[in-house]
C-alpha cells in the first residue's frame, strides 16, 4: 500500500496515547540518544562508587554550588587569548596528573595573578614529605622555564580522598 | 612633598591591616615565605622623591573592575573603598554597572543530531569606583596598591580625567584684539 512516510515518533505517540487510557501504562522512549546531557557527570549506580564534591555536582552548578577550577581573565568581555590559556591549563593538568602519580585527591585549581601562575593541588599522603618537596620544586622549575613566568605550587595533603557521597 | 610622604607611610601601615582582615591566612603565610618569585621593589623611606615640577591633578579617577564571580567583586569593592578612605581620598561613588552575558549555542553531538544543541553563557559582572579630585602621586600610590591586590580572574580598567591649564594661544578670545585683524582677500 502506498502510505505516506510517517515519522516513527508521531506514529508511536498516537499508539501510546490510545494505550494510556487503558490499564496499559508502558511508554516508549523514542527520541534520539542525544537528548541526555553526559558532560562531567558520574551516572548514578549501585551505591558503591565514592564521589568527591567536585564530581558530585554537575556543570550547571558552577557559580552556584561549585567554584571555578581555572581562574583567569581571558574569558571576560573585551579580553582575548582565551584559547592559549585553555591549552596551557590542559597541559598543566596532565603534567600534574603524571608527575604526582596516583597522589591527586581532587582536581587541580589553576590561578593566574598578573604574570604569576599558581597551581593549587590536594594530595593524598602517599609519598614521604621529602619526595613531595622534591616533586614540587621540580614541577615549579620545569613549568617556569616552559611558560617563561613564575610558577608557584600550593599543596595541601589529606590522609584519604575526601568522599562527599556514594553513587 | 608632604602629601606623598604620608601616603607612602599610610600604604605600609594599611598593608598590615588589610592583609590581616581580608586575605586568608594561607595566602599571607605564602607571600612572606615565597617572596623570591614576586620580585617586589623594596619600599623604603628613601624611595620618596621630591621634584620641582607641579603634580598632575586628576578631576576624576575611575576604576572599573570586571569578573565572573559577583562575590569576589563585592569583597574587592569593600577593600578598594576602605583603602581610599584610609588614604584620605574622596570617594565619589561606588556602583555596579549591569552585567553582560555572552551566549553561545553549539551542536551537542560531533556528527549529525542537528536538533540537539547545547547553550553556554559567559557572564561578566562590573563594578565601578570613582574618586574625585586626586593628585598624581596619590593616584599612583592608590593604583599600585589596588593593582597588586587584584584577585585572580578579575580584570581592571582605569580611566583618569586630568585637569590642565588652558594653553596660552587660546587663553584670550580672538575678538578681543579685533582692531588689529585685517580681513584676508
Amino acid at each position: 500500500m502506498a502510505t505516506s512516510l510517517v515519522r516513527q515518533t508521531k506514529l508511536l505517540s498516537i499508539v501510546t496515547s490510545q494505550f494510556n487510557s487503558a490499564a496499559c501504562f508502558r511508554n516508549i522512549h523514542c527520541t534520539a540518544a542525544c537528548l541526555k546531557n553526559r558532560a562531567a557527570r558520574i551516572r548514578v549506580g549501585k551505591g558503591d562508587k565514592s564521589v568527591t564534591y567536585e564530581q558530585a555536582y554537575h556543570p550547571h552548578d558552577i557559580g552556584h554550588r561549585k567554584g571555578w577550577l581555572s581562574q583567569h581573565t581571558s574569558n571576560l568581555q573585551g579580553e582575548d587569548e582565551a584559547a592559549e590559556r585553555v591549552v596551557e591549563d590542559v597541559f598543566i593538568r596532565r603534567f600534574m596528573y603524571g608527575t604526582f602519580h596516583n597522589c591527586l585527591a581532587d582536581e587541580v585549581v589553576i590561578k593566574r595573578r598578573g604574570n604569576l601562575l599558581v597551581i593549587c593541588a590536594m594530595m593524598i599522603q602517599k609519598l614521604l614529605p621529602s619526595k613531595f618537596y622534591f616533586l614540587i620544586g621540580y614541577s615549579e622549575e620545569l613549568l617556569s622555564h616552559f611558560y617563561k613566568c613564575p610558577v608557584k605550587i600550593e599543596m595541601q595533603t589529606v590522609e584519604e580522598k575526601v568522599v562527599y557521597k556514594y553513587l | 612633598m608632604a602629601a606623598s610622604v604620608t601616603s607612602v607611610w599610610g600604604v605600609r601601615v594599611l598593608s598590615k591591616i588589610i592583609h590581616g582582615h581580608l586575605l586568608p591566612a594561607a595566602a599571607v603565610r605564602h607571600q612572606t615565605v615565597r617572596s623570591r618569585f614576586l620580585h617586589t621593589a623594596p619600599v623604603s623611606s628613601s624611595a620618596v622623591s621630591v621634584s620641582e615640577e607641579p603634580d598632575v591633578l586628576y578631576q576624576r579617577l575611575s576604576v572599573r573592575v570586571k569578573g565572573h564571580d559577583k562575590a569576589v567583586l563585592d569583597s574587592y569593592e569593600f577593600f578598594a573603598t576602605l583603602a581610599a578612605q584610609e588614604l584620605g581620598l574622596n570617594l565619589q561613588k561606588a556602583f555596579e554597572a549591569p552585567k553582560h552575558i555572552d551566549k553561545l549555542t553549539l551542536l551537542k553531538s560531533v556528527h549529525i543530531f542537528k536538533k540537539h544543541r547545547v547553550q553556554y553563557e559567559m557572564r561578566t559582572h562590573y563594578r565601578c569606583i570613582q574618586l574625585s579630585r586626586v593628585t598624581g602621586s596619590s593616584a599612583r600610590v592608590y593604583l599600585e596598591y589596588i593593582e597588586r591586590n587584584l584577585p585572580e580572574g578579575v580584570a581592571m580598567e582605569v580611566t583618569k580625567t586630568a585637569v590642565e591649564k588652558i594653553p596660552e594661544h587660546i587663553q584670550k578670545p580672538l575678538w578681543d584684539d579685533g582692531k588689529q585683524e585685517t580681513p584676508s582677500q
